[in-house]
């Protein structure tokens, strides 16, 4: 009875890792391969075909979308952690009025449907001359961003001890100082937290870049990677697909697995706690 | 250096009243302990006069100066904090200098007075260490250096030893006593330990539910408390409290009824005191004296023998217990019946309202413990 | 909090007459300082286009002339000429939509929940390669949506398909199914994929809340002699339910919005449109700007009605929170 319990458990246990990785790697298996290949299913690697690696990088500005996303994904980061940050100590340690009510507001805004405010965002990006460009792409990416972070690092922050702040205000630090010198880098594990998972929501954003692009070098991947087609609308490439879908994944997947548990510490703070 | 003062300083927080019009003069140097009970306002009187709370209403003066509005770091104070309130990511060095560069002093003049603090406080081969490599006391070093290279006019102390351990404590204790006749600065010290505030002070204040209940120095409260708080609170173990009612007031005294019959003449001022008035009679535990036909008789419950004197815990019937210290080479067995005898010369009186009457006799109240022969009130 | 927030007037009053300190002052107008950029970000690009939208609503605006519409009142939502009914509301596909985002809301957050709490449990058990595990199940989360979309369009592919040949091979199906393309199987294979992608932040939400419970009630059941699954059923859940509901909401609020996946996987297809994939159609590749902006605004408010009965019921926990 043990030793079926046992068994059982590993199966699961099999089961659950099976289930998650093989989608993955069977993109890689066929990112592989190429051309005919790619219609009889293979569960193995059978030889190394790197032609859709470079097809994918050849047949259109697909290093060009990358860049893009770092570039937007870093820059609403880094503009959120600024924003977030000093927003934060003001929610998290000074009591003043009105202050549960704006916090449950900016927490409502993290729930509204991007679709929403589609019509509006496409609008005033518009009027700002910054259709299908990268900064208005990092300015509605802010929408989603910015809430959660502002909520993520208050509940860090509220839970730094007051006396190192008095302490600090005894010496003779300003508010800002307080901010800069001793929370900003007491703040630093929750900031990278935070920052891995507005990273992770402004690289995988899709419905603001594809309605806020019109030019293929404009985009960033997710769009340019929904919008990739071949000759015709049915034969698409999917070697190229699949190549391009790895090459995006790769850098999530490392930071996912070297940050683990900070990502998980920050997905509970702003879920859970919230 | 400076004095405090506070003229009817009170604090709420919303409809809680914390601190109720609080009178208080600090003198230029003084070594002032604010003790009471958890929750009596100590810490708060403390962190009000600090800045870090606003005062509802009233006035606080440091060095003549009126503060109420000034910022904290332009109060010319320091602080310690009970938690050290260390700053984590900086090393030590860099913790003691944060204050002189907030106050842009030159990188000279912070090395020089930083290496000043440390070489005085033993710290100097920790300058490059962070907090968290600091054992508890070192830490609390660090925080008193803090505080010390700000050459403030007034230190202020938020229960520093109560995270160290007992031997600790009594070191970091006596360093403290060290800096104040050093520097001669004037400190406030908040604590909940009774010892501290008589091995400290130049003036205790005692304080309870957010009111002064007396001001004076360490033998003051213990010799003359002003009302039973007081008196229950200074002092350990603590002084033990009779019911009784007058039975005559005259000019020398009044002659207070016990409980169970007998009575005992208490040197104290008799004015507006009638007869048949309840009062409290107090006692200290080491005033208490064993005797053959006493004034009153007892059962001794429980013995505790802490080497150089036992404590008795004397069953005097009616539910009512009386604390004695014996010397510590007399032996008492639990069951002994024993008789008391309560010498009036060491007793207090107190008022139904917890005030307690003036004491007679006009200087110093007797320190020795009385010889035997004194004692007994037949 | 309200009663906080009054207590906190009186003294204010007070201590205005008397003259604030100047640290509690200085930091107050801090905070504001502090909170202003994030709040005027927040205006410029969440309450101003969601006005817009909402305005956008009663007009007649199109994508290429935006600023050229006129007011034209509820006509976008309904309208009746010559005895017939206009108008979003009475719009069959509208409705199929809403009927799709709620059914697929839904099955999967079920799905996701169950799943979630076996897989939570398993990892809260402790064998080796546990944190490798954990690493493991976060892959899916992390996978952009649209990747993922397209990783099982191709896995799912009606021909050349992972998974048509696995089933074939194993004998369950006899023939190859065209699982995105039919209208039977396309939302199920919707469900599968968000399953597939959203279980892990499930588990990872249940397994915190897991590893807060004290471990000695664990010991006393097995002192006890109490049954695993009841152990699970009378002691677990009831402690997890709170943090259970928290992630069943969040999950739920979110699975309410669906967008990249469903458009990624069945393009524009009847058959799963969401309400969301709805009113970008109609916004952007109708160019009705009126008519989209009329279904944003209806996904708006039957959200915002969501989060604010979550709001109010979670209220009481989080002023306990406020210093």
């Amino acid at each position: 009875m043990k030793v079926l319990t046992r068994i059982g458990f590993w199966l699961l246990v099999a089961a659950i890792g099976l289930f998650s990785i093989f989608p993955f790697y069977y993109a890689v298996i066929s990112s592989l391969r190429s051309g005919a290949d790619l219609f009889s299913v293979a569960y193995l690697p059978e030889r190394l075909d790197f032609s859709n690696y470079v097809a994918v990088f050849e047949r259109q500005p697909f290093g060009t979308n990358i860049v893009n996303s770092v570039i937007v994904a870093a820059s609403v980061v880094a503009l959120s952690l600024a924003l977030g940050i000093t927003a934060a100590y003001a929610f998290g340690r000074i009591r003043f009025r009105g202050r549960s009510l704006l916090l449950m507001t900016i927490l409502a805004v993290s729930m509204f449907p991007q679709v929403a405010v589609l019509s509006g965002m496409f609008e005033l990006i518009r009027s700002f001359g910054l259709y299908n460009t990268l900064p208005g792409l990092i300015l509605a990416n802010l929408m989603l961003t910015l809430p959660f972070t502002v909520w993520v690092l208050t509940t860090f922050m509220r839970e730094l001890p007051k006396e190192i702040e008095e302490a600090a205000f005894v010496d003779g630090a300003t508010p800002w100082i307080v901010v800069r010198r001793i929370f900003l880098p007491l703040m630093m594990p929750a900031a990278v937290t935070t920052g891995l998972l507005a990273f992770i929501v402004a690289w995988n954003e899709f419905l603001f870049a594809l309605t806020f692009t019109l030019t293929n070098e404009r985009r960033t991947v997710p769009p340019a990677i929904a919008l990739m087609s071949g000759s015709t609308a049915y034969e698409l490439p999917w070697g190229t697909i699949m190549a391009a879908s790895v090459i995006v994944t790769l850098p999530i997947i490392a930071l996912v697995l070297v940050f683990q548990r900070k990502i998980v510490a920050g997905l509970t703070a702003g879920a859970v706690k919230g | 250096m400076a004095d405090v003062v506070l003229k009817n300083v009170r604090k709420s927080f919303g409809r809680a009243h914390v601190i109720h019009g609080v009178d208080l003069a600090i003198g230029d140097g003084e070594f002032i302990v604010f003790v009471g009970p958890s929750g009596c306002g100590k810490s708060t009187l403390l962190r009000l006069i600090a800045g870090l709370e606003d005062i509802t209403s009233g006035d606080l003066f440091i060095g003549g100066e009126r503060v109420n509005d000034l910022a904290p770091a332009k109060r010319g104070i320091a602080m310690v904090f009970q938690s050290y309130a260390l700053y984590p990511h900086m090393n030590v060095y860099d913790n003691m200098a944060f204050g002189l560069e907030m106050a842009k002093s030159s990188k000279a003049e912070i090395d020089a007075k930083v290496r000043a603090a440390a070489r005085m406080l033993q710290i100097e081969t920790l300058l490059d260490r962070k907090p968290r490599q600091l054992s508890g006391g070192q830490r609390q070093r660090v925080a008193i250096g803090r505080a010390i290279v700000r050459d403030p006019k007034v230190f202020l102390f938020d229960e520093p030893l109560s995270n160290l351990d007992a031997a600790l404590r009594v070191q970091t204790r006596i360093e403290i006593a060290k800096l104040h006749t050093d520097t001669r600065a004037t400190m406030i010290y908040v604590t909940h330990d009774q010892v501290e505030a008589m091995t400290l002070a130049d003036r205790i204040v005692v304080l309870n539910a957010g009111r002064i209940e007396q001001v004076g120095t360490p033998l003051d409260l213990y010799h003359r408390p002003a009302n039973l708080f007081v008196a229950g609170f200074i002092g350990s173990p603590q002084m033990n409290f009779i019911p009784c009612t007058v039975a005559e007031a005259g000019q020398d005294g009044i002659e207070a009824r016990l409980p169970d019959g007998g009575t005992v003449t208490v040197p104290v001022s008799s004015e507006g005191v009638r007869a048949g008035a309840a009062v409290t009679l107090g006692i200290r535990p080491d005033h208490v004296r064993l005797s053959g036909q006493g004034t009153l008789t007892g059962r001794i419950e429980l013995v505790e023998e802490l080497g150089e004197n036992h404590l008795l815990y004397v069953n005097v019937g009616r539910e009512r217990h009386l604390t004695v210290r014996e010397p510590g080479d007399a032996r008492h067995e639990v069951g002994q019946e024993v008789g008391l005898s309560l010498d009036g010369g060491f007793c207090h009186l107190f008022r139904e309202t917890g005030e307690a009457l003036p004491l007679l006799k006009p200087a110093g109240f007797p320190t020795s413990r009385p010889s035997a022969a004194s004692t007994s009130i037949a | 909090m309200s009663g906080a927030a009054l207590q906190a007037s009186a003294p204010a009053r007070e201590t205005m007459r008397g003259g604030r300190s100047s640290l509690t002052r200085s930091r107050v107008r801090a905070a504001w300082i502090f909170i202003a950029p994030t709040l005027i970000v927040l205006i410029l690009i969440a309450g101003w286009p969601l006005a817009r939208t909402i305005w956008f609503s009663f007009t007649d605006a199109s994508l290429n002339s935006l600023a050229d519409y006129q007011f034209i009142g509820f006509e976008n939502y309904v309208a009746n000429y010559d005895g017939e009914w206009f108008g979003l509301l009475t719009d069959p596909d509208w409705w199929h939509s809403v009927w799709n985002t709620v059914w697929f809301t839904a099955i999967s957050v079920s799905i996701e929940t169950v799943l979630g709490t076996i897989v939570a449990l398993i990892l809260n058990a402790s064998f080796p390669g546990r944190g490798i595990m954990r690493a493991v199940i976060l892959i899916p989360w992390a996978i952009p949506t649209v990747v993922s979309a397209r990783m099982w369009n191709w896995m799912l592919h009606d021909q050349f398909g992972v998974i048509n040949d696995m089933l074939l091979r194993l004998g369950l199906i006899a023939a190859p199914i065209t699982w995105t393309a039919s209208p039977d199987t396309a939302l199920w294979t919707v469900v599968m994929v968000d399953v597939w992608k959203t279980t892990p932040f499930m588990a990872l939400l249940i397994l915190a809340a897991l590893q807060m419970l004290p471990g000695d009630i664990y010991e006393a059941a097995k002192v006890d002699g109490v049954h695993p699954v009841k152990v699970f059923f009378r002691v677990t859940l009831p402690l997890i339910k709170p943090a259970l509901l928290v992630a069943v909401i969040f999950r739920a609020l979110d699975a309410l919005r669906v967008f990249d996946l469903i458009y990624v996987l069945t393009a524009n297809s009847r058959d799963t449109m969401s309400m969301s994939v709805f009113a970008r159609q109609q916004l952007v590749d109708f160019q009705e700007v009126g008519l989209g902006s009329a279904a944003s605004t209806l996904i708006f408010l039957i959200i915002a009605l969501l989060v604010v009965i979550t709001m109010v019921a979670g209220q009481v926990r989080l002023s306990g929170e406020v210093r």
